[in-house]
């Protein structure tokens, strides 16, 4: 049989999975704070001894996530934060600290601020809890400032958003779509770090790049199964000319 | 079957669920104490299909994995509590909290449901209720014969029978609630809130103290929904929509061909 037929399956399937990441990033295109995977491939010499240079399986993988901010969405909440230029916020994860762009946060019943799919946001010191009958309020450096609703000029400090800087080449993105630090470390606060509130980052998702991505993925797929088809009409031909009936 | 489909149908399905959400909204535009809901979505888990640092061989390792995502959820709505343009109604037993506050409603079943709408009225007993019949709660009767009757910004509520200005009679007094987390409060529909484990306990005052928010006669408080934002967000999640069905779209023509070869 000819090994076409593999080089070309493998080309199809890893289109396949390159959809599978268009599609997730188009899905997303909506989620706040949301950074788009970037797919990339890479040629895997066929085995085969010297001869066989010309072939090459591709492998697919995820490079790393897109870390272009995307654009700021006025939503008039107290608790909506995006981060402008570079940085991160902090939540508190079963497996410890994580960092993410999506600033919409929310009070639970005890006045702990968390995210609204239930991780703690970390502080500088730990934990930030809103006293009752209290407004909270967060400044662009990250303080949180709650305002007694009975007394308006009694403000309490309640503490500071844990906010972080470290290169964009130690982040990366966990199964969970939170982003860790590569080598597993917590990054240290970056006092430079600063937020704009009442509003969330939106996804960084480029529609149009997208499709225009699934299309050529598409015809890339196309190509692949023609080479099958080919391999296969090649492959008739040979027998047919061995065939004693002709 | 190719996760392309799948992940692209969860962006369908989350773009649907924030066409309910706005639709809602643009509903309620002219409900009275109406508050706003937004849709928060979030990435779903990763698959990992190909570790980052796998060893290659003895010496060497992937320098990048494989991670494909599995689409996009909506995790919350999220109850926007400002309060909305204050309206000028003259009618008497109509009231708007100006700033943070609910009204206390007795339920049929005895427990108490929250409102912000404030267009009461007076059932054939001499009850304040609300449009539905719920008593407003502590109850307040109005007395037989009343001319007119006032509310205090404290909620104080006084009436004057049989046109005897000289003596107006103290009627009740309006509590209103807050909660340490409004958003938390479950919708019951009907304009009403229940209390729940996350809005927390109410706490009860009187109005216009303890930061709750001034009660003020001949004013309803109309819904917070802006309907500029809202038509925004709706052609948003529409253009959404209309770009995960040409993922799916896509995925079947891909399998097509598969099929036809």
């Amino acid at each position: 049989m000819d090994r076409l037929i593999y080089v070309a399956m493998s080309g199809a399937k890893n289109s396949e999975t390159r959809q599978a990441t268009i599609a997730n990033n188009l899905a997303n295109v909506t989620t706040p704070g949301f950074r788009a995977e970037l797919a990339s491939a890479r040629a895997v010499a066929a085995l085969g001894g010297p001869g066989m240079g010309t072939r090459a399986y591709v492998v697919q993988q995820t490079a790393a996530a897109d870390l272009s901010p995307g654009i700021f969405q006025q939503t008039g909440r107290d608790l909506d934060v995006a981060i402008r230029g570079n940085g991160w916020l902090t939540v508190q994860t079963s497996s410890g600290e994580a960092y993410t762009r999506n600033g919409s946060f929310a009070i639970d019943s005890s006045g702990l601020l968390k995210t609204h799919s239930g991780e703690i946001v970390q502080g500088e010191s730990g934990p930030l809890t809103i006293p009752e009958n209290n407004r909270a309020t967060i400044a662009p450096d990250g303080t949180v400032t709650a305002i007694d609703m009975a007394n308006p000029t009694q403000t309490v400090e309640v503490g500071r958003l844990k906010l972080v800087n470290p290169p964009d080449a130690q982040m990366e993105k966990g199964l969970d779509g939170l982003f860790r630090q590569r080598n597993g470390e917590t990054a240290q606060a970056d006092p430079e770090v600063r937020l704009a509130s009442g509003g969330v980052e939106g996804s960084n998702v480029n529609s149009v790049e997208q499709l225009v991505n699934m299309i050529s993925t598409q015809r890339h797929f196309d190509m692949q199964i023609k080479l099958l088809t080919t391999a296969e009409q090649n492959s008739r031909s040979a027998s047919s000319l061995l065939s004693l009936n002709s | 079957m190719m996760r392309s489909l799948w992940t692209a149908k969860t962006g369908m399905d989350a773009m649907q669920f924030n066409i309910d959400v706005v639709s809602h909204n643009l509903a309620n535009v002219n409900t009275n104490g109406y508050k706003r809901e937004r849709a928060i979505f979030e990435d779903l888990m990763y698959q990992n299909l190909r570790q980052a640092g796998g060893a290659t061989s003895q010496q060497t390792s992937l320098p990048s994995g494989l991670y494909v995502g599995t689409g996009t959820q909506i995790v919350a709505t999220v109850r926007n509590h400002s309060v909305g343009n204050l309206q000028k109604t003259d009618g008497p037993l109509d009231l708007a909290i100006n700033g943070d506050g609910f009204f206390q409603i007795a339920l049929p079943n005895g427990t108490t449901a929250y409102t912000r709408d404030g267009a009461f009225q007076v059932n054939s007993q001499g009850t304040i209720v609300t449009s539905s019949g719920y008593e407003l709660s502590p109850a307040i009767q109005v007395p037989q014969g009343t001319t007119s009757i006032t509310f205090a910004k404290d909620g104080t509520v006084s009436a004057i029978v049989n046109n005897n200005a000289a003596a107006p009679i103290q009627v009740g007094n309006i509590q209103t609630a807050t909660f340490i987390n409004p958003p938390g409060l479950e919708s019951i529909g009907g304009n009403l809130y229940l209390e729940t484990s996350a809005s927390g306990a109410p706490t009860v005052g009187t109005p216009g103290t303890n930061g709750l928010g001034a009660i003020n006669q001949g004013y309803t408080e109309t819904s917070n929904v802006n309907a500029t934002e809202e038509l925004i967000n709706m052609i948003q999640a529409q253009r959404a929509f209309e770009l995960n069905s040409k993922a799916v779209t896509t995925t079947d023509q891909m399998l097509a061909k598969l099929s036809q070869m």
